[in-house]
Parts: C-alpha cells; sequence; structure tokens
C-alpha cells in the first residue's frame, strides 16, 4: 500500500537521484583534485619558492641586466670566511672586500689549504648579511654546493663570480644599505657506505 | 627543519649558483691572473671598477685552460670591457 501519492513519490526519486549525481560529482572531483594536487604543488612551490625552493630563474642572469648602474654609488661586499671545527682547513678571503655597483660583475677569491695528511672532502654554503640585501645577491658560478675534494696538503683558489642585481638601486629599503657581508663556511664531509655524501659533524 | 620555530623570523635561503661549481684549479694554471687581479685591486681600494679587464682575463684563462664552459662575455656581463686595458 502506497502511503504518498504518486508524482511526491517521483518527486522524491528524482531528488534522491539528483543527490546521488552531486555525490558522485563532488567524489569524482575530490579523487581527481588529489591526483592534480602533487604536481599542482610543484608548480606552485617552484613560482613561489614556498617553503625553500630554490628559485632557479635564469631571466636575472641575461646580459641586459648585467650592465653596471654608474649613477649608483659603490657597494662594499665584505668576505668572511669559516670552517666547522672538525675541518681541518684553512680557509680565508683573498681580498677583504671589493666595491661594486649594482649590475657590475665582479670576481672574488678564497684560498682553501687542507692542513691534514688525507685527502678531504669539504662541502660550503653561504651567507648574505643583511637578510634583506640577500635577495638582490645573485651568484653567477661560484664553489658552493658541490663537493670540493682537496688532497693533503694542497692549496687552491676558489672564485665567486657574483653581481648585485640592478633592482638594488631601485628599492628604497636598500638605501641604507652599504656594506654587504658575503660569508662562506665550510663544513667536512664524506662517502658513506652507501656511497652517499654525508656531512660530518663536529665530534 | 622548518617546524618549531617561533613564527616571523626571517630566514635566509641559499640558492645555487646559476652557472653551477667552478671546477678547482689544482694545477694552479691561472694562478698569475689572480694574482694580477688581486693587486689590481689592492692598489685600487678594492674599486671593481678598474679591475674588471683582469676578472675577464682571468675567466678567460679558466675558459681556455677547459676549467669553466665556454661562456660568452656579455653573458658574463662584460660587454664593455676589454682585456688589454694598458
Amino acid at each position: 500500500m502506497r502511503s504518498k501519492p504518486l508524482n511526491l513519490y517521483q518527486q522524491r526519486i528524482d531528488k534522491n537521484k539528483s543527490f546521488l549525481m552531486y555525490t558522485t560529482a563532488v567524489l569524482i572531483f575530490g579523487i581527481g583534485f588529489t591526483y592534480a594536487s602533487v604536481p599542482l604543488y610543484r608548480m606552485f612551490c617552484q613560482t613561489t619558492g614556498f617553503s625553500g625552493t630554490p628559485i632557479t630563474n635564469s631571466s636575472k642572469f641575461s646580459p641586459e641586466r648585467l650592465v653596471p648602474a654608474k649613477e649608483s654609488r659603490r657597494i662594499r661586499v665584505h668576505f668572511n670566511a669559516d670552517t666547522s671545527l672538525a675541518l681541518d682547513w684553512s680557509f680565508i678571503p683573498q681580498q677583504r672586500d671589493v666595491r661594486v655597483l649594482p649590475g657590475e660583475t665582479a670576481l672574488a677569491f678564497y684560498t682553501a689549504k687542507n692542513n691534514s695528511d688525507q685527502d678531504i672532502i669539504g662541502l660550503a654554503t653561504y651567507n648574505v648579511t643583511p637578510h634583506k640585501a640577500g635577495q638582490y645577491f645573485n651568484k653567477i658560478q661560484c664553489f658552493c654546493f658541490e663537493e670540493q675534494k682537496l688532497q693533503a696538503g694542497e692549496a687552491v683558489d676558489m672564485p665567486v663570480f657574483f653581481f648585485i642585481d640592478p633592482e638594488f638601486a631601485e628599492d628604497p629599503l636598500m638605501r641604507d644599505v652599504d656594506t654587504i657581508t658575503l660569508s662562506y663556511t665550510f663544513f667536512k664531509a664524506k662517502y658513506d657506505n652507501n656511497g652517499t655524501l654525508i656531512p660530518v659533524p663536529t665530534s | 627543519m622548518s617546524f618549531g620555530r617561533p613564527p616571523n623570523i626571517s630566514t635566509f635561503n641559499p640558492t645555487p649558483p646559476e652557472k653551477g661549481s667552478f671546477p678547482l684549479d689544482h694545477e694552479g694554471e691561472c694562478k698569475q691572473f689572480v694574482k694580477e687581479y688581486l693587486e689590481c685591486l689592492k692598489k685600487n681600494q678594492g674599486n671593481n671598477g678598474n679591475c674588471r679587464h683582469l676578472s675577464k682575463a682571468y675567466l678567460k684563462c679558466r675558459m681556455d685552460k677547459g676549467l669553466m664552459t665556454p661562456e660568452e662575455m656579455k653573458n658574463l656581463g662584460f660587454q664593455d670591457v676589454e682585456i688589454k686595458k694598458d
């Protein structure tokens, strides 16, 4: 025995059907979005540099931007060098500072000497102060991030080829920045049994 | 590594260099150019503008000796610098 009239029953069936359609659509969208989120997140990270993703944007290094801004003042780039306690190297800058114009490419040298009696692999990282000027410090080529192996007793020159982005001259926040300090720190690294390069902690 | 720190700590993110790492000059093949450049810097109180021709010469030495991938000088910012300045 039917408790409701036929058209209301039919309406209920239709409502349930459309509800089912909507739910299925949401489900499919949800699953699709979950799959798509991996490449989308990767694209987002690469464009915004979110959570430390390196922005490898080579348009910063196009030849038109590598022109010295002759009207600007010269900025003093001061060089600093450190080694971890575990690393028996002498690592010093060869020049105390270099004065550059924004957009002017410049070369600087560090010297590293392996004072021990074994071949040692070093890995360098760097820091730029003041912090706000770090975004304008562009390195074309240097010796950081990749392993550098020095044989026992060997001394070698390590160059850094860099420039200060010409946009530095346009930034009002940089008006009080006359000195930028570039600090390099060398850490000891070695290959473990699996062939992976691992840092050696200061024991 | 970025979890658990107090908020609003601005961090510095080191970025890799554009052209990667310089191969080490183990034999000191371009050492003469290094010396000349450093002497020039000392004489000019660190003024890079007067010593750029020596930087260019050093990089050219590296390219000639296979210690650097050859690159056009204008891509390295030396389009207006002549090597022989004296």
